[in-house]
């Protein structure tokens, strides 16, 4: 076995020194491609995700969100909430607020929507909202019967022509909004936000006092605590002394949250994902096979002279065993260059969705480790069996093709 | 060391098989060397590929030193040839990427000597055909003589038992031709090296100790040649 693997490797590097070195270029550079074709689309609804994820941070639940428990509609006495939750450390921030449903009209156009009610001033340590506002003004402390609406729900914002719109409102122009139970209440439009993400756009902000008084709420009522911390990847630890702090509400991190959106969302993406992977795999594992084996038979005649001097079928296998995972070798190393340079190139210029979203590919270790070695095991065995074939011939027929 | 009673080789089968071999039956004894002829067609490849385990009979028997070797399985048959057979091809049949040295060294490798041994045992077999100093060649580098005489390393280079040679100066011109039978010559007088080869030319009889002649697949003279090449 020792000879037959000396003898291989002979044989191997024989051949990549000798041989065609335009091949070789070219067999790399397919290789290469294949490589990138494994793990660039990967990469991209990676960095989807991420983007994803920030949005639920920036907007609907912060690093961890506080809700009621069981039935419950609020969290009752949200300010002691409030107290416990800045007294335990790690905690950056913390706002509540008041989600209601309602439908807002305006000249016989009508779209339902989340209304929320924030404290404003406590926003800009929290969220994006107070960021996001493309015309007019952010609410104020002192904001009444003035709100913020989503650029979809405007008909102004990207988007808007697949939802529901207002048709043109713009800052300035009133709003009519009736509430879940039936208060309908006349809005100036105070600012309009776009955050080119439909759980920003479709909904509208007012000030917590307004909520507050159409549904006759007393008593620091919430629908969620929203709390932002010092250090993120700590959230789990700060969900545990939020908890220890006495807080008897539902506490969850964002990941926990998103959780069940994201599969939704990634469910779908899921499914390209594998069956990009699945393609490209089958792909790549017949081009590897196909330039092996063209390569092999252009050797026949070779193969079977070596037979018939004494060399044994095993280190003429394993010769191009050898040369195949040279070659893919070859091909990984020029594939991750193209591909760093590629996400190289994304991260300074990423990609842009919804005119906003800018898309940055993320790069995962382990995707490019299950990567190398899916490819390393298919060019093995695509060198591998077309030489175990050829070497199974008889030698009159290998070498002088009959 | 050779015995081959009734060997046939039939290519193809029923009416239209071509019989190459009908029926040939002789003995080799160590130290001799053979020359078979005759002309184009009659089956000297043929028989000179069986011999070597290249290729197997249709029927018949055929014994190296009493060892059956017609019946062998391939993973015997292909450490035969490596230990004990050379042969040398008519169209030499190098490999086109090694180097003059790498390709007679890689049968040593294969034997499992070291790579400095193996290296060694090529030089020396090189410089017997005349190459030294070309060793770093590869085939396309050389001109058919020098091929040839490579192909020769190759197969003198483990010392084999028997060699067999198909038309090793087909492509030589006369000068080159005398220096590869000078070569087996040396071989067969100096170190007793059984020696079968295949030839069409005439001249190529002074050199060896006798002569089998085929027809049509048939034998039809088998003679001894005295130092002058004539028949004794
Ligand atoms: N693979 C094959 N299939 C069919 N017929 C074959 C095959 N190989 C050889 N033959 C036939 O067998 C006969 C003997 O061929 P062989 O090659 O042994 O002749 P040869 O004596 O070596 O001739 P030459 O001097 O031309 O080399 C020829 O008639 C040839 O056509
Ligand atoms: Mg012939």
């Amino acid at each position: 076995m020792i000879n037959d693997i000396r003898v291989g490797a002979l044989i191997a590097s024989s051949s990549v020194k000798r041989g065609n070195k335009k091949t070789l270029v070219f067999i790399v550079f397919v290789l290469s491609l294949i490589f990138m074709n494994l793990v660039f689309l990967p990469s991209m609804i990676g960095g989807m995700t991420v983007l994803f994820t920030g949005f639920m941070q920036d907007y609907p639940y912060g690093d961890v969100v506080i809700e009621p428990t069981g039935d419950n509609t609020y969290i009752n006495n949200a300010d002691s909430v409030l107290k416990k939750v800045r007294a335990v450390e790690g905690v950056r921030a913390a706002t509540k607020r008041l989600d209601v449903g309602a439908s807002i009209d305006h000249k016989q156009n009508v779209v339902g929507v989340t209304v929320t009610g924030m404290l404003p001033t406590e926003e800009y340590e929290i969220s994006q909202y107070p960021y996001i506002i493309t015309d007019g003004d952010f609410l104020g402390e002192l904001s009444r019967d003035e709100i913020i609406i989503g650029a979809m729900i405007a008909g102004t914002g990207f988007g808007s022509e697949i939802y529901d719109n207002l048709g043109e409102v713009k800052v300035g122009s009133l709003v009519d909004v009736t509430y879940s139970n039936g208060v309908k209440k006349t809005y100036k439009v105070k600012g309009i936000m776009e955050g080119t993400f439909e759980l920003v756009d479709l909904n509208a902000l007012v000030h917590y006092k307004e909520i507050e008084e159409v549904y006759g709420l007393e008593e620091s009522k919430a629908t969620s605590v929203v709390v932002r911390i010092d250090k993120q990847g700590t959230e789990e630890q700060i969900q545990d002394k939020i908890r220890e702090a006495g807080v008897n509400e539902q506490v969850f991190t964002w990941a926990d949250k998103s959780e069940t959106l994201i599969k939704q969302a990634m469910q779908s993406m899921g499914a390209i994902d594998i069956m990009s992977k699945f393609v490209s795999l089958i792909v790549g594992a017949a081009l590897i096979l196909i330039i092996i084996y063209i390569n092999i038979l252009n050797k026949k005649k070779e193969i079977g002279i070596l037979k018939a001097i004494g060399i044994t079928p095993r280190s003429i296998v394993l010769s191009y065993a050898f040369l195949s995972t040279f070659y893919v070798s070859l091909g990984i190393i020029a594939g991750l260059a193209l591909y760093l340079s590629l996400m190289l190139y994304f991260q300074a210029n990423p990609v842009v969705f919804y005119e906003t979203m800018e898309i940055r590919p993320v790069i995962d270790p382990m995707l490019l480790i299950q990567s190398i070695i899916t490819m390393l095991t298919l060019s093995v065995i695509a060198g591998t069996l077309p030489a175990w074939s050829v070497s199974k011939e008889s030698i009159l027929k290998a070498i002088w093709g009959r | 060391m050779i015995v081959v009673k009734d060997l046939k080789r039939y290519y193809g089968s029923g009416e239209t098989a071509v019989k190459a071999l009908n029926g040939v039956s002789f003995e080799i004894k160590k130290g001799e060397f053979v020359a078979i002829m005759g002309a184009s067609g009659s089956g000297k490849t043929t028989l000179l590929r069986i011999l070597a385990l290249l290729d197997d009979a249709t029927a018949g028997e055929y014994t190296i030193r009493g060892l059956k070797v017609s019946s062998l399985p391939e993973a015997e048959r292909s450490y035969y040839r490596l230990t004990q057979v050379g042969y040398v091809f008519q169209d030499y049949a190098l490999i086109n990427e090694m180097s003059a040295a790498e390709n007679v060294y890689v049968l040593s490798m294969m034997e499992g000597k070291s790579k400095k041994e193996s290296y060694k045992t090529a030089l020396e077999a090189l410089e017997k055909v005349g190459l030294k100093g070309k060793e770093d060649r590869i085939p396309d580098e050389l001109s058919g003589g020098e091929k040839q005489r490579v192909a020769i390393a190759r197969a003198i280079a483990k010392k084999p038992d028997i060699m067999f040679a198909d038309e090793p100066c087909a492509n030589l011109d006369t000068n080159n031709s005398k220096q590869v039978l000078d070569v087996f010559k040396d071989l067969n007088d100096n170190h007793g090296q059984t020696i079968v080869m295949v030839t069409h030319e005439h001249w190529h009889t002074e050199y060896v100790d006798r002569v089998i002649t085929l027809e049509d697949g048939v034998l039809v003279s088998d003679e001894m040649m005295d130092e002058s090449g004539e028949e004794k």
